[in-house]
């Protein structure tokens, strides 16, 4: 049981970022974006190809966040080269500008990685580094305690960030966008802005979890944007959404409880790991197909 | 001539769906000349380009030929966020102009910014607060007692009155009014009618407003356009305005148009 929680909070902590870059998007942008999935890899595996490369992991994460942003800015510009003429509420070039990019990055995920996995396996991790540092052996709580420090730093700054003049314009342009624009924003930048620090969580997420389980990818980002949704809708229902300071708490306590969930169905006999994508998907579709869900999450 | 928000366009041509069997000459080589301070009512049946005047003016779509000027600058190219800065409008829906989900005073804190620099600084300073506060308890509808509740759980009416607020706030240049009551109950229609005036008058705002209700047309502002198939086809100011009546319009409208009205909804209301 113990077992179970310590996972449960160690993947769910690792898996926030992601959940809060998919929030990101689809809640404050209104932008459903697939570049997710993408993202997560190229923040992995650029973290990873630094390390192995003698780049120190702080800087090589950062890098990492960095690489995971341009992908967001990437998007952002293909839906600006889409939308033209279309309206704000047009879903179908923001899904495609998505879907473009995140097919790009494939390619260019094994570019950087020189191969599809990239092992990790002698190298220190950032919290390893950290526990040297004030001489503590991270490993299970201790671990937990020193990625909650960090996503709540996270939270901090996002939470800051949106109650700034620019954020706050953020949160108008996915709300009614043509009133924000009509205020004088100039929505593309802003919208590329968003996307940008969107993917650079999610990027994080990649390049910790590199660190954490010892290797990088070219398949670990399949999935991760559904997953990443999962954890908002858990968030959202059970921890519910009174503002905006509460529903980004929401969404990082649902990522937690998705992990929970998540590890206590491998402890499940006749659960094969490799059934967690369906089992994914179907939690997520039920969510959304249950009327009282939906009028809570989706947006009307 | 004094102040600033004179309007000009000039030749104005706007056709939607352009070389198919729907094609739409909204706009039809349409001109007008509006001085600073000038409150312009502007009537004329469904389909007569009201909308499409206004939105080519937000930059909202480019027109196909003309130029629109707004005192000594050219607009006619510029995008919609950069007009923004001197253009307030309000729209009929009353969810059109306002972002539910944030609370009133973060919405009038939004509207404050109208053309400056958005930066990092703190969107709800306490200096932004308290003028929002002001603000809100000239509207008489009680909302500075609330200013945290989010904008979707307010009325129409409230709505509106909001979104006014929200683009006079920073006393723009011109203020673009389509049909802003018409979605609204009667009393509340006629509520937020005499707030416009209020603050039209009280900013001297140049000001154009859409509506279908003639009688309104003819007791608010100084001047008034009647429009058809995409021109302007009446332009009374002035002593001339307020000496015409109702019957008066519809005959000059039948004599100038020479059909009868497209739409019954233009007398009745
Ligand atoms: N965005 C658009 N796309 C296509 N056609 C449009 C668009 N906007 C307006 N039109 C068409 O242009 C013509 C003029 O429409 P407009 O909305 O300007 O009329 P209006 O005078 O505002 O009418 P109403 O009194 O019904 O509001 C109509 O035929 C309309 O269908
Ligand atoms: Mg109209």
């Amino acid at each position: 049981m113990e077992g179970i929680l310590a996972i449960g909070f160690e993947q769910g902590l690792l898996y926030s970022f992601l959940v809060l870059g998919v929030f990101f998007t689809f809640r404050v942008l209104d932008f459903p974006d697939l570049t997710v999935d993408g993202s997560l890899v190229l923040g992995a595996g650029a973290t990873a190809i630094l390390v192995t490369n003698g780049v120190s992991v702080f800087l090589a994460t950062g890098v990492g966040v960095i690489a995971g942003a341009c992908a967001g800015v990437v998007t952002g510009l293909i839906h600006i080269l889409l939308k033209s003429g279309s309206s704000d509420t047009n879903y179908g070039p923001k899904l495609i500008a998505g879907i473009l990019t995140t097919t790009a990055l494939y390619s260019i995920n094994l570019r950087v990685m020189g191969r599809s996995n990239v092992p990790l396996l002698h190298e220190k991790s950032m919290f390893d580094h950290i526990g040297d540092l004030i001489s503590v052996n991270m490993t299970r709580w201790s671990l937990v305690l020193g990625l909650l420090v960090i996503a709540l730093l996270v939270k901090l700054v996002l939470d800051w960030f949106l109650h700034t003049e620019l954020g706050l314009a953020m949160q108008a342009l996915g709300d009614n966008e043509q009133m924000i624009r009509s205020l004088g924003v100039n929505t593309n930048r802003v919208r590329i802005l968003g996307l940008a620090i969107a993917n650079g969580l999610v990027a994080l997420t990649g390049g910790l979890v590199a660190q954490q389980q010892g290797y990088a990818d070219i398949g670990m980002g399949f999935g991760a944007l559904v997953a990443g949704l999962g954890g908002v809708i858990i968030g959202e229902v059970v921890f519910g959404m009174r503002s905006i300071r509460w529903v980004l708490f929401s969404v990082m306590a649902g990522s937690i409880v998705y992990r929970i969930l998540v590890a206590v169905g491998l402890r499940i006999d006749w659960i094969r790991p490799t059934d967690l994508k369906l089992l994914t998907a179907v939690l997520v579709l039920i969510a959304l197909a249950t009327p009282t869900i939906r009028s809570r999450v989706v947006r009307s | 001539m004094t102040g600033t928000g004179g309007l000009r366009v000039e030749g104005a041509v706007k056709v939607f769906f352009t070389g198919t069997p729907n094609e739409v000459r909204a706009l039809d080589g349409l001109s007008l000349d509006m001085r600073p301070g000038d409150f312009v009512t502007i009537i004329g049946s469904n389909g007569a380009g009201k909308s499409t005047l206004l939105n080519a003016v937000a930059g909202t779509f480019p027109i196909d030929h003309g130029e629109i000027w707004l005192d000594d600058k050219e607009l006619t190219q510029r995008p919609e966020h950069l007009r923004a800065q001197s253009i307030g409008r309000v729209f009929q829906d009353p969810r059109a102009g306002t972002a539910p989900s944030l609370s009133i005073e973060e919405n009038l804190c939004l509207a404050m910014l109208r053309g400056k620099r958005r930066g990092l600084a703190r969107g709800l300073s306490a200096s932004r607060r308290a003028s929002v506060k002001g603000q809100l308890s000239q509207l008489g509808m009680g909302l500075e007692e609330r200013p945290r509740s989010a904008v979707a759980k307010l009325s129409g009416g409230q709505r509106q009155a909001l979104s006014l607020l929200m683009a006079t706030i920073t006393r723009p240049q011109l203020l673009l009014l389509d049909e802003h009551t018409a979605a609204l109950d009667p009393k509340v229609a006629a509520t937020i009618m005499d707030l416009t005036t209020q603050i039209v008058t009280r900013e001297r705002l140049t000001t154009l407003m859409v509506t279908h209700n003639m009688e309104l047309a003819l007791s608010r502002g100084n001047r008034l356009m009647m429009m058809h198939a995409g021109r302007v086809i009446l332009d009374v100011a002035g002593a001339d305005k307020s000496s015409l009546t109702v019957p008066e319009l519809v005959r000059k409208f039948h004599e100038v148009a020479g059909e009868t009205l497209a739409s019954d909804r233009m007398l009745l209301e």
